[in-house]
Protein backbone atom coordinates (compact mmCIF):
# COMPACT_ATOMS: atom_id res chain seq x y z
CA UNK A 1 0.00 0.00 0.00
CA UNK A 2 3.05 2.48 0.68
CA UNK A 3 4.68 1.28 -2.13
CA UNK A 4 1.72 2.21 -4.50
CA UNK A 5 1.01 5.99 -2.48
CA UNK A 6 4.84 6.44 -3.36
CA UNK A 7 4.80 5.66 -6.99
CA UNK A 8 1.67 7.38 -7.00
CA UNK A 9 3.41 10.54 -5.62
CA UNK A 10 6.45 10.27 -7.66
CA UNK A 11 4.15 9.91 -10.62
CA UNK A 12 2.39 12.88 -9.76
CA UNK A 13 5.89 14.86 -9.22
CA UNK A 14 6.82 13.64 -12.24
CA UNK A 15 3.71 15.17 -14.17
CA UNK A 16 3.86 18.60 -12.30
CA UNK A 17 7.69 18.96 -13.88
CA UNK A 18 6.33 17.90 -17.60
CA UNK A 19 7.07 20.99 -19.46
CA UNK A 20 4.41 21.56 -22.36
CA UNK A 21 5.65 24.08 -24.89
CA UNK A 22 2.75 25.62 -25.37
CA UNK A 23 1.12 25.44 -28.91
CA UNK A 24 1.34 28.69 -30.77
CA UNK A 25 -2.43 29.71 -31.60
CA UNK A 26 -3.12 31.95 -34.82
CA UNK A 27 -3.69 35.35 -33.93
CA UNK A 28 -6.34 37.11 -35.71
CA UNK A 29 -3.63 39.63 -37.06
CA UNK A 30 -3.08 38.71 -40.96
CA UNK A 31 0.00 37.45 -42.32
CA UNK A 32 1.91 40.49 -44.59
CA UNK A 33 4.54 38.61 -45.61
CA UNK A 34 6.66 39.73 -42.67
CA UNK A 35 8.16 38.51 -39.58
CA UNK A 36 10.64 37.86 -36.77
CA UNK A 37 13.72 35.12 -37.49
CA UNK A 38 15.74 34.23 -34.33
CA UNK A 39 19.56 35.12 -34.54
CA UNK A 40 21.49 32.44 -32.94
CA UNK A 41 25.09 32.42 -31.44
CA UNK A 42 27.01 29.56 -29.49
CA UNK A 43 26.96 29.23 -25.91
CA UNK A 44 30.59 30.06 -25.80
CA UNK A 45 30.11 33.19 -27.93
CA UNK A 46 27.55 34.52 -25.36
CA UNK A 47 29.64 33.78 -22.78
CA UNK A 48 32.92 35.72 -23.71
CA UNK A 49 33.32 38.59 -21.89
CA UNK A 50 36.06 41.42 -22.95
CA UNK A 51 37.50 44.31 -21.56
CA UNK A 52 39.03 47.02 -23.86
CA UNK A 53 39.69 50.12 -23.61
CA UNK A 54 36.94 53.14 -23.98
CA UNK A 55 34.29 53.01 -26.46
CA UNK A 56 32.21 55.36 -28.34
CA UNK A 57 28.25 55.58 -27.23
CA UNK A 58 26.03 53.37 -30.28
CA UNK A 59 22.95 52.59 -28.55
CA UNK A 60 22.89 53.69 -24.91
CA UNK A 61 20.29 52.44 -22.76
CA UNK A 62 20.27 52.00 -19.07
CA UNK A 63 22.25 54.44 -16.57
CA UNK A 64 23.87 54.19 -13.09
CA UNK A 65 25.70 55.66 -10.50
CA UNK A 66 27.94 54.73 -7.95
CA UNK A 67 30.29 56.81 -6.01
CA UNK A 68 31.98 59.30 -8.66
CA UNK A 69 31.57 56.37 -11.52
CA UNK A 70 28.73 56.15 -14.25
CA UNK A 71 27.50 52.85 -15.67
CA UNK A 72 26.12 53.34 -18.99
CA UNK A 73 24.57 50.56 -20.94
CA UNK A 74 25.36 49.66 -24.64
CA UNK A 75 21.99 48.11 -25.58
CA UNK A 76 22.68 44.49 -25.94
CA UNK A 77 26.32 44.51 -25.81
CA UNK A 78 27.58 45.81 -22.37
CA UNK A 79 28.64 48.35 -20.08
CA UNK A 80 31.02 51.24 -20.65
CA UNK A 81 32.32 52.74 -17.05
CA UNK A 82 33.30 56.49 -17.34
CA UNK A 83 34.73 58.73 -13.91
CA UNK A 84 32.49 61.05 -13.42
CA UNK A 85 34.07 62.76 -10.74
CA UNK A 86 33.56 66.61 -12.48
CA UNK A 87 29.87 66.27 -14.49
CA UNK A 88 31.40 68.91 -16.38
CA UNK A 89 34.01 66.42 -17.68
CA UNK A 90 33.06 62.93 -18.01
CA UNK A 91 35.70 60.26 -18.47
CA UNK A 92 35.27 57.10 -20.23
CA UNK A 93 37.57 55.17 -18.84
CA UNK A 94 36.35 51.41 -20.36
CA UNK A 95 34.15 48.92 -21.73
CA UNK A 96 33.05 45.40 -20.81
CA UNK A 97 31.61 43.67 -23.95
CA UNK A 98 29.24 41.65 -22.91
CA UNK A 99 26.76 39.87 -25.20
CA UNK A 100 22.86 40.63 -24.20
CA UNK A 101 23.30 42.82 -21.24
CA UNK A 102 20.74 45.65 -20.76
CA UNK A 103 21.12 45.51 -17.00
CA UNK A 104 23.31 46.82 -14.10
CA UNK A 105 23.59 47.27 -10.73
CA UNK A 106 26.34 47.77 -8.43
CA UNK A 107 26.95 47.27 -4.82
CA UNK A 108 30.84 48.17 -3.58
CA UNK A 109 32.87 47.05 -5.36
CA UNK A 110 30.54 44.84 -7.36
CA UNK A 111 29.10 45.31 -10.30
CA UNK A 112 25.95 43.39 -11.53
CA UNK A 113 25.33 42.46 -14.93
CA UNK A 114 22.84 40.26 -17.05
CA UNK A 115 24.34 38.59 -20.10
CA UNK A 116 21.09 36.97 -21.08
CA UNK A 117 20.39 34.45 -18.42
CA UNK A 118 23.23 34.40 -16.84
CA UNK A 119 24.10 36.94 -14.01
CA UNK A 120 27.62 38.41 -13.95
CA UNK A 121 29.59 39.23 -10.95
CA UNK A 122 32.22 41.86 -11.80
CA UNK A 123 34.78 42.86 -10.09
CA UNK A 124 35.36 46.76 -10.19
CA UNK A 125 38.12 47.82 -7.70
CA UNK A 126 40.33 48.87 -10.76
CA UNK A 127 37.53 50.34 -13.09
CA UNK A 128 39.92 50.47 -15.89
CA UNK A 129 40.46 46.79 -16.18
CA UNK A 130 37.58 44.98 -14.12
CA UNK A 131 37.38 41.23 -13.94
CA UNK A 132 34.31 38.75 -14.18
CA UNK A 133 34.92 36.70 -10.81
CA UNK A 134 31.69 34.96 -10.75
CA UNK A 135 28.71 34.04 -13.53
CA UNK A 136 25.70 32.20 -12.47
CA UNK A 137 23.75 30.01 -15.35
CA UNK A 138 19.97 30.38 -15.47
CA UNK A 139 19.68 33.04 -12.96
CA UNK A 140 17.30 35.07 -14.83
CA UNK A 141 14.36 33.44 -17.23
CA UNK A 142 15.09 34.68 -20.11
CA UNK A 143 11.56 34.84 -23.23
CA UNK A 144 12.20 32.32 -26.36
CA UNK A 145 10.22 35.26 -28.41
CA UNK A 146 10.61 38.28 -29.34
CA UNK A 147 9.29 41.66 -27.41
CA UNK A 148 6.70 42.72 -30.28
CA UNK A 149 2.85 41.77 -29.96
CA UNK A 150 0.59 40.37 -32.77
CA UNK A 151 3.66 39.23 -34.81
CA UNK A 152 4.51 36.46 -36.67
CA UNK A 153 8.23 34.64 -35.76
CA UNK A 154 10.03 31.73 -36.99
CA UNK A 155 9.55 29.10 -34.05
CA UNK A 156 12.97 28.67 -31.90
CA UNK A 157 15.09 25.80 -32.46
CA UNK A 158 17.53 24.72 -29.47
CA UNK A 159 19.86 22.70 -31.74
CA UNK A 160 21.12 25.80 -33.30
CA UNK A 161 22.00 27.55 -30.66
CA UNK A 162 21.10 30.23 -28.27
CA UNK A 163 18.47 33.05 -29.05
CA UNK A 164 20.31 36.13 -28.58
CA UNK A 165 17.71 38.87 -31.43
CA UNK A 166 15.73 38.59 -33.86
CA UNK A 167 15.12 40.28 -37.13
CA UNK A 168 12.12 41.44 -39.10
CA UNK A 169 12.48 39.84 -42.56
CA UNK A 170 10.30 38.92 -45.22
CA UNK A 171 9.01 35.67 -45.63
CA UNK A 172 7.24 33.51 -48.51
CA UNK A 173 5.27 31.80 -46.20
CA UNK A 174 3.28 32.20 -42.83
CA UNK A 175 5.77 30.57 -39.51
CA UNK A 176 3.70 28.64 -37.21
CA UNK A 177 4.71 30.80 -34.10
CA UNK A 178 2.76 34.06 -33.19
CA UNK A 179 2.29 35.96 -30.39
CA UNK B 1 42.21 26.03 29.55
CA UNK B 2 38.98 27.05 32.24
CA UNK B 3 40.78 30.24 33.01
CA UNK B 4 40.53 30.98 29.10
CA UNK B 5 36.92 30.97 28.88
CA UNK B 6 36.13 33.68 30.60
CA UNK B 7 38.55 35.95 28.16
CA UNK B 8 36.99 34.43 24.56
CA UNK B 9 34.01 35.31 25.97
CA UNK B 10 34.37 38.69 26.64
CA UNK B 11 36.42 38.55 23.22
CA UNK B 12 33.56 37.77 21.39
CA UNK B 13 31.58 40.03 22.83
CA UNK B 14 33.97 43.22 22.45
CA UNK B 15 33.58 41.82 18.70
CA UNK B 16 30.20 41.77 18.67
CA UNK B 17 29.94 45.12 20.16
CA UNK B 18 32.21 46.63 17.61
CA UNK B 19 30.04 45.01 14.65
CA UNK B 20 26.83 46.53 16.34
CA UNK B 21 28.40 50.13 16.48
CA UNK B 22 30.05 49.81 13.03
CA UNK B 23 26.68 48.91 11.46
CA UNK B 24 25.25 51.83 13.32
CA UNK B 25 28.11 54.03 12.15
CA UNK B 26 27.58 52.62 8.54
CA UNK B 27 23.62 54.50 8.65
CA UNK B 28 24.81 57.50 10.61
CA UNK B 29 25.25 59.90 7.32
CA UNK B 30 21.65 59.48 6.61
CA UNK B 31 21.86 58.07 3.62
CA UNK B 32 20.04 54.94 3.56
CA UNK B 33 22.94 52.90 1.67
CA UNK B 34 25.91 54.71 0.85
CA UNK B 35 27.19 51.17 -0.43
CA UNK B 36 25.06 51.18 -3.13
CA UNK B 37 24.67 53.26 -6.34
CA UNK B 38 21.40 54.74 -7.81
CA UNK B 39 19.77 53.37 -11.42
CA UNK B 40 17.02 54.89 -13.38
CA UNK B 41 13.16 54.22 -13.43
CA UNK B 42 13.82 51.23 -16.57
CA UNK B 43 16.15 49.14 -14.42
CA UNK B 44 15.20 45.77 -14.06
CA UNK B 45 17.78 44.96 -11.47
CA UNK B 46 17.62 47.24 -8.09
CA UNK B 47 20.04 46.33 -4.77
CA UNK B 48 18.54 47.42 -1.33
CA UNK B 49 21.14 46.58 1.63
CA UNK B 50 22.15 43.21 0.93
CA UNK B 51 19.38 42.19 -1.93
CA UNK B 52 19.87 42.53 -5.19
CA UNK B 53 16.25 42.33 -7.01
CA UNK B 54 15.76 41.06 -11.06
CA UNK B 55 13.05 41.15 -12.68
CA UNK B 56 12.40 39.07 -15.88
CA UNK B 57 9.57 38.96 -18.12
CA UNK B 58 7.62 36.88 -15.43
CA UNK B 59 9.44 36.71 -12.09
CA UNK B 60 11.03 38.62 -9.28
CA UNK B 61 14.52 36.71 -8.54
CA UNK B 62 16.16 37.75 -5.47
CA UNK B 63 19.33 36.97 -4.33
CA UNK B 64 20.93 37.58 -1.00
CA UNK B 65 24.55 39.77 -1.89
CA UNK B 66 25.71 39.73 1.89
CA UNK B 67 28.85 38.15 0.27
CA UNK B 68 29.04 40.32 -2.77
CA UNK B 69 30.94 38.17 -4.81
CA UNK B 70 28.68 35.49 -4.22
CA UNK B 71 24.98 36.02 -4.83
CA UNK B 72 23.04 33.16 -2.78
CA UNK B 73 19.37 33.12 -5.00
CA UNK B 74 17.09 33.69 -1.69
CA UNK B 75 13.29 33.43 -3.32
CA UNK B 76 12.30 33.28 -6.81
CA UNK B 77 8.41 34.79 -7.09
CA UNK B 78 6.42 34.23 -10.27
CA UNK B 79 4.89 37.52 -11.51
CA UNK B 80 2.68 36.91 -14.36
CA UNK B 81 3.87 38.06 -17.80
CA UNK B 82 5.48 41.45 -19.31
CA UNK B 83 7.21 42.36 -16.34
CA UNK B 84 9.54 45.86 -17.18
CA UNK B 85 10.75 47.57 -14.51
CA UNK B 86 11.74 47.76 -10.26
CA UNK B 87 12.01 50.41 -8.18
CA UNK B 88 12.76 49.98 -4.90
CA UNK B 89 10.92 52.93 -2.01
CA UNK B 90 11.07 52.26 1.87
CA UNK B 91 9.94 49.29 2.63
CA UNK B 92 8.20 48.37 -0.45
CA UNK B 93 9.20 47.39 -3.99
CA UNK B 94 6.99 48.58 -7.23
CA UNK B 95 7.19 46.86 -9.96
CA UNK B 96 6.03 47.95 -13.18
CA UNK B 97 4.26 45.52 -15.85
CA UNK B 98 2.58 45.37 -19.27
CA UNK B 99 -0.64 45.14 -17.03
CA UNK B 100 -0.05 47.17 -14.38
CA UNK B 101 2.09 47.91 -11.42
CA UNK B 102 2.60 45.58 -8.02
CA UNK B 103 3.65 46.19 -4.61
CA UNK B 104 5.51 44.07 -2.91
CA UNK B 105 6.49 44.54 1.13
CA UNK B 106 10.21 44.05 1.67
CA UNK B 107 10.40 44.21 5.44
CA UNK B 108 12.04 40.72 4.52
CA UNK B 109 14.05 41.45 2.11
CA UNK B 110 15.04 37.93 1.16
CA UNK B 111 11.26 37.38 0.90
CA UNK B 112 8.93 39.94 -0.24
CA UNK B 113 5.31 39.75 0.36
CA UNK B 114 3.01 40.84 -2.11
CA UNK B 115 0.42 43.39 -1.03
CA UNK B 116 -1.56 44.47 -4.21
CA UNK B 117 -1.97 45.16 -7.69
CA UNK B 118 -2.74 48.13 -9.26
CA UNK B 119 -4.41 47.48 -12.72
CA UNK B 120 -4.64 49.30 -15.98
CA UNK B 121 -4.98 48.90 -19.77
CA UNK B 122 -1.51 47.27 -21.54
CA UNK B 123 1.37 49.60 -21.74
CA UNK B 124 4.72 49.87 -21.12
CA UNK B 125 5.15 51.06 -17.46
CA UNK B 126 7.74 52.51 -15.62
CA UNK B 127 7.47 53.79 -12.19
CA UNK B 128 8.90 56.17 -9.33
CA UNK B 129 7.75 56.65 -6.06
CA UNK B 130 8.02 59.75 -3.68
CA UNK B 131 6.04 60.30 -0.04
CA UNK B 132 2.32 58.56 -0.41
CA UNK B 133 2.51 59.13 -4.10
CA UNK B 134 4.11 56.64 -7.13
CA UNK B 135 4.11 58.21 -10.81
CA UNK B 136 3.67 55.60 -13.62
CA UNK B 137 4.14 56.42 -17.06
CA UNK B 138 1.96 54.81 -19.89
CA UNK B 139 3.12 55.17 -23.26
CA UNK B 140 1.55 53.37 -26.32
CA UNK B 141 3.05 51.78 -29.28
CA UNK B 142 3.27 48.39 -30.74
CA UNK B 143 5.57 46.64 -28.77
CA UNK B 144 3.39 48.20 -25.00
CA UNK B 145 -0.23 48.36 -26.37
CA UNK B 146 -1.10 46.68 -29.56
CA UNK B 147 -3.89 48.57 -31.23
CA UNK B 148 -3.38 52.15 -29.59
CA UNK B 149 -4.55 54.01 -27.17
CA UNK B 150 -2.54 56.95 -25.70
CA UNK B 151 -0.05 57.53 -23.46
CA UNK B 152 -0.54 59.04 -19.99
CA UNK B 153 1.00 59.89 -17.20
CA UNK B 154 -0.96 58.71 -13.95
CA UNK B 155 -0.76 59.21 -10.06
CA UNK B 156 -1.22 56.73 -7.71
CA UNK B 157 -2.06 57.10 -3.98
CA UNK B 158 -0.04 54.37 -2.09
CA UNK B 159 -0.57 55.88 1.42
CA UNK B 160 -1.82 52.21 2.13
CA UNK B 161 0.17 49.98 -0.18
CA UNK B 162 -2.56 47.18 -0.15
CA UNK B 163 -5.17 49.55 -1.27
CA UNK B 164 -3.50 51.85 -4.52
CA UNK B 165 -6.07 54.16 -5.86
CA UNK B 166 -5.48 56.58 -9.01
CA UNK B 167 -5.52 60.12 -8.15
CA UNK B 168 -4.85 61.67 -11.42
CA UNK B 169 -3.91 61.11 -15.14
CA UNK B 170 -3.02 63.19 -18.17
CA UNK B 171 -1.75 62.96 -21.58
CA UNK B 172 1.66 62.38 -22.36
CA UNK B 173 3.70 62.56 -26.30
CA UNK B 174 5.56 59.47 -25.83
CA UNK B 175 6.99 58.67 -22.40
CA UNK B 176 9.77 56.36 -20.91
CA UNK B 177 11.43 56.65 -17.79
CA UNK B 178 11.00 59.25 -15.22
CA UNK B 179 12.55 60.44 -12.02
CA UNK B 180 11.29 62.58 -9.44
CA UNK B 181 13.12 64.47 -6.44
CA UNK B 182 11.16 67.19 -3.74
CA UNK B 183 8.88 69.13 -5.68
CA UNK B 184 10.06 68.47 -9.06
CA UNK B 185 9.37 65.55 -11.90
CA UNK B 186 11.23 64.90 -14.77
CA UNK B 187 10.14 63.02 -17.88
CA UNK B 188 11.51 61.56 -20.69
CA UNK B 189 9.62 61.52 -23.70
CA UNK B 190 12.06 59.63 -25.49
CA UNK B 191 13.28 61.19 -29.32
CA UNK B 192 10.44 63.84 -28.25
CA UNK B 193 12.43 65.15 -25.85
CA UNK B 194 12.55 65.93 -22.19
CA UNK B 195 9.99 67.33 -19.76
CA UNK B 196 10.01 69.57 -16.55
CA UNK B 197 7.09 69.10 -13.81
CA UNK B 198 6.04 71.21 -11.30
CA UNK B 199 4.75 68.57 -8.19
CA UNK B 200 4.45 71.00 -5.41
CA UNK B 201 1.23 69.60 -5.28
CA UNK B 202 1.98 65.88 -5.38
CA UNK B 203 -0.93 64.51 -6.85
CA UNK B 204 -1.64 67.17 -9.48
CA UNK B 205 1.80 67.38 -11.44
CA UNK B 206 1.72 70.73 -13.83
CA UNK B 207 4.25 70.89 -17.13
CA UNK B 208 6.64 73.71 -16.79
CA UNK B 209 9.30 73.11 -19.18
CA UNK B 210 9.49 70.82 -22.76
CA UNK B 211 13.08 70.55 -23.54
CA UNK B 212 13.13 69.36 -27.42
CA UNK B 213 16.41 68.92 -27.84
CA UNK B 214 17.10 66.40 -25.32
CA UNK B 215 16.50 63.31 -26.73
CA UNK B 216 15.55 61.28 -23.14
CA UNK B 217 14.86 57.88 -22.36
CA UNK B 218 15.94 57.54 -19.25
CA UNK B 219 17.28 59.85 -16.17
CA UNK B 220 18.73 59.65 -12.22
CA UNK B 221 18.46 62.38 -10.22
CA UNK B 222 20.68 63.06 -7.65
CA UNK B 223 21.28 66.34 -5.61
CA UNK B 224 19.97 68.68 -8.46
CA UNK B 225 21.55 66.74 -10.46
CA UNK B 226 20.31 65.20 -14.04
CA UNK B 227 21.69 62.51 -15.93
CA UNK B 228 19.87 61.28 -19.16
CA UNK B 229 20.50 59.23 -21.81
CA UNK B 230 19.03 59.13 -24.91
CA UNK B 231 19.38 58.35 -28.97
CA UNK B 232 21.79 61.15 -29.20
CA UNK B 233 23.97 60.09 -26.35
CA UNK B 234 24.34 60.90 -22.18
CA UNK B 235 23.35 64.15 -21.35
CA UNK B 236 24.01 65.94 -17.97
CA UNK B 237 22.64 69.02 -16.57
CA UNK B 238 22.23 70.59 -13.39
CA UNK B 239 18.97 72.38 -11.64
CA UNK B 240 17.48 74.79 -9.21
CA UNK B 241 14.33 76.03 -8.09
CA UNK B 242 13.34 77.41 -11.56
CA UNK B 243 12.20 75.14 -14.38
CA UNK B 244 15.30 75.30 -16.35
CA UNK B 245 18.01 72.90 -16.60
CA UNK B 246 21.29 74.03 -16.68
CA UNK B 247 23.93 72.13 -19.24
CA UNK B 248 26.49 70.71 -17.76
CA UNK B 249 28.08 67.91 -20.79
CA UNK B 250 27.55 65.53 -22.64
CA UNK B 251 28.79 62.14 -23.88
CA UNK B 252 27.82 62.08 -27.84
CA UNK B 253 27.21 58.96 -29.21
CA UNK B 254 29.52 58.49 -32.40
Amino acid sequence: MKRALLAACLTLLMLSCYYRDSEPFIGNVKFDGTGYRPIYATAEEVAKVAVSTAKPLKTPGKIYTFDRYLFINESGEGIHIIDNADPKNPENLSFISIMGNYDIAVKGNWLYADNMSTLLVIDITDPKSPKVVKSIPNAIPTRNYPSMQGIYFECPDSQKGVVVDWEKISMDKQPKCYR
Amino acid sequence: MKKLIPVLFLGLMAIGLLLILNSCNDNADGDPNPQTGAGGSMARFAITGNTLYIVSDQSLEVYDIGDGGNPAKAVSKNLGVGIETIFPYQQNLFVGAADGMYIYNNSKPNDPVFMSKYTHVLSCDPVVVQGKYAYVTLRAGMTCRPGGGFSSLDVIDISDPTRPAMVGTQRMDSPYGLGVSGNKLFVCEGDKGFRVMDISKPAEPVSKAFYQQVAAYDVIVRNNHLIITGNKGLFQYKYDDSDSIQYLSKIPVL
